[in-house]
């Protein structure tokens, strides 16, 4: 099943994040808490990890792109 | 609450030394103090030549290490008294909670110090202070500059007067503020020692554990810098991707140079001056790899003794 990730939202004041670097390929299997991208906000670079075990059929985003905070940066093929 | 000695003044190993920290010590809150020899700090997603003139400092002397926080670049040299605090958070970020028992600390060793803007800490309104994150599965590394007794007019020279315009490019800018010792507040005189000890004293109070790594996890952490830090992959690597376009006068002839990279890497370069081989130009930047050490041989080879002219227009 597709699943969609999207920009999380780490302080009550946050509207969007910088993308800044895909630690995962189009392609590439992921396990559940593996490290998936890394997103800085206000001086705080965050490294989001998956949730849910699958492969990452679609980076939506380059890196360096201005995300907005639910949007979808990604598609999981979850397993 | 518990400290790690580190007594090098090495930027490289210095930033391995707190990712080990980072790393190794899971359970605790951690609060470390550290200072560099002088070096240019720049944030995880910072364009270096946007942010410092390269060639400048590579002539200076002065390394460039990027970190692993987001943010801006700073200026270190010794008497920038660095610290760095990792605890355990529920996932929402609060600059607060970890700025106000330092400010209170500096307070109780009597240094007007209040919070300013997002992650700041100034006296008046004067910054003595920017802080920078890092979180990972809930573990906080919050780290932040003390100026003591810095060179602040080469601190301003290095990281405000030489940004480069020349640059199209993704990215995080560094914001420009007014900045002041703490040293020049204080009632009585105060070495950066005595402040060091003291602010130690404050953050981790008789009875929390001090510790010193064993030479094995000193080797962990040469380790570490010698293959992150220290690296071209990591530094001018993880540049984000960029256009350069500069226009001016090389040996009293117009000159316009145009480049752009990719994960460091250049392409699409043309270098239009009467006085150079624009083609031997194209060829020889299409494909190196940023860095000052790497333009400063091509521009050897491209204009003989005027190469250090040549290399103040090329980044």
């Amino acid at each position: 099943m597709e699943k969609n990730i999207h920009m999380p939202k780490l302080r009550p004041e946050m509207k969007s994040g910088v993308l800044c670097a895909w630690l995962k390929e189009e392609g590439e299997t992921v396990s559940a808490g593996e490290p998936l991208f890394e997103i800085e906000t206000d001086k705080v670079v965050n490294q989001i990890e998956a949730t849910q075990s699958g492969v990452l059929k679609k980076q939506l985003v380059e890196e360096g792109d201005t995300v907005a905070v639910d949007e979808a940066v990604a598609v999981l093929e979850a397993e | 609450m518990l400290t790690v000695e580190n007594l090098s003044l090495d930027p490289f190993y210095n930033q391995a030394f707190e990712e080990f920290v980072y790393q190794t010590f899971t359970e605790d809150d951690v609060f470390l103090l550290w200072r560099n020899r002088p070096a240019v700090v720049v944030g995880r997603y910072q364009n270096i030549c946007r942010e410092v003139h390269a060639a400048d400092l590579l002539r200076r002397g002065i390394p460039v290490v990027r970190r692993m926080t987001g943010g801006g670049t700073v200026y270190h040299d010794p008497g920038n008294l660095n610290y760095t605090c990792i605890t355990q958070t529920g996932g929402q970020l609060d600059y607060d909670a970890v700025l106000a028992p330092v400010i209170t600390a500096l307070q109780a060793l009597g240094v007007p110090a209040r919070k300013d803007r997002v992650c700041d800490i100034a006296i008046g309104d004067r910054k003595i202070s920017g802080s920078a994150q890092r979180l990972v599965k809930g573990r906080l590394l919050h780290h932040g500059t003390l100026l003591f007794s810095s060179d602040l007019a080469m601190l301003d020279k290095i990281t405000t007067h030489r940004k480069n315009d020349g640059f199209q490019s993704k990215g995080t800018p560094s914001a420009i503020c007014a900045v002041t010792n703490i040293r020049d507040h204080l009632a009585g005189p105060m070495t950066l020692e005595q402040f060091q000890a003291g602010l130690l004293e404050q953050m981790v109070p008789a009875g929390g554990r001090r510790l010193t790594l064993t030479m094995e996890q000193e080797a962990q952490v040469r380790r570490l810098r010698d293959e992150k830090y220290r690296t071209w992959e990591w530094t001018w690597g993880k540049t984000p991707p960029f256009t350069y376009e500069k226009t001016g006068v090389f040996a009293g002839e117009p000159i316009r140079i145009a480049y752009g990279a990719k994960g460091g890497l250049v392409s699409g370069a043309a270098v239009d001056c009467p006085a150079l081989d624009g083609a031997l130009a194209a060829e020889l930047l299409n494909g190196a790899r940023l860095e000052p050490e790497g333009f400063a041989a091509i521009c050897r080879r491209l204009a003989g003794d005027r190469a250090e002219e040549l290399l103040d227009l090329l980044m």
